[in-house]
């Protein structure tokens, strides 16, 4: 009984990595990207955003193994197109001044209300949690930012 | 020789510091970070009033609410952040995210119409353009 439980679940774990997964294109090459065209955003807040943002939230996703294998591959691939499909540092120069300053109020709120970085993903990932002052860091480097915009 | 060398280390720094000033000036006059636009006409206010304030307001119970969103606050806020909150404004009702469902289950008259989203979106749209979001 036990042993045909093992082959049941054998046989779906095969079969489900028949599902196609469609994980989002990984490109190091983006012209328009937030860090590149604005040398003057502080190391603190680069490296912040590099380890607990960019993974999601740009072209540059660095996949763990288990990206490769269903179920895993099936959720990172719907986080990581959500993600960048809300905001996508690599393109953060085609967007317009009211989109900057609404993707900026959105960076403080969701770091302010702990939405952002995703449980899940800091569950695994733990450099990438933020403690107090780095929350700090993020949240008035964004809403600086964003008043200079409209200086 | 050495008064023409005196002229033209003269004529730089005033010319360096002109520069300097007219480039201030400049600046001083472009900033309007703390002169914000913010006007609730009587039709905006009824529908914010009707389905929005109950969450977004500095008495809010919900903490969570009223830390992204206090309508009691919006006239305080710098162009930069205001600019950005309108913007949240527009995509929630945009893309049907707000009120919540659930909200929205227990409170069915809470709903926007599409007038009333239309109005709301036309309301955001103008506040930021009027405050520089050009």
């Amino acid at each position: 009984m036990k042993k045909k439980f093992l082959y049941i679940v054998f046989v779906v774990f095969i079969l489900i990595q028949l599902i196609p997964g469609g994980l989002p294109k990984v490109s190091f090459d983006n012209p328009d990207d937030l860090i590149i065209n604005n040398k003057d955003i502080p190391e603190d807040v680069v490296t912040i955003l590099r380890n607990s943002c960019y993974d999601c939230h740009s072209n540059e996703s660095h996949y763990p193994w288990y990206a490769n294998i269903s179920p895993s591959s099936l959720l990172i691939a719907r986080d990581i197109n959500e993600g960048r499909a809300k905001l996508n540092f690599s393109n953060w120069e085609n967007l317009s001044k009211i989109e900057k300053a609404g993707a900026l109020n959105d960076i403080s709120d969701a770091i302010t209300v702990d939405e952002m970085p995703m449980a899940i993903y800091t569950l695994i990932h733990r450099n990438a949690a933020l403690n107090n002052d780095e929350k700090e860091v993020i949240i008035s480097w964004a809403n600086e930012f964003s008043e200079r915009l409209f200086e | 020789m050495k008064n023409l060398f005196l002229v033209f280390t003269i004529s730089a720094i005033s010319l360096t510091i002109l520069s300097f000033t007219i480039k201030n000036n400049s600046k001083a006059l472009s900033s309007n970070t703390d002169v914000t636009v913010y006007e609730v006409p009587a039709d905006v206010q009824e529908i914010i009033d009707n389905s929005c304030y109950g969450c977004h307001n500095t008495d809010s119970k919900s903490t969570k609410s009223k830390m992204k969103l206090n309508f009691d606050d919006m006239s305080n806020l710098k162009q930069g952040k205001l600019v950005g909150k309108l913007h949240r404004i527009y995509n929630a009702v945009n893309d049907v995210d707000m009120p919540p469902k659930k909200f929205i289950d227990k409170y069915p008259d809470k709903e926007l119409s599409a007038s009333d989203t239309e109005t709301l979106k036309s309301w955001a749209n103008n506040l930021m353009n009027k405050n520089g979001g050009l």
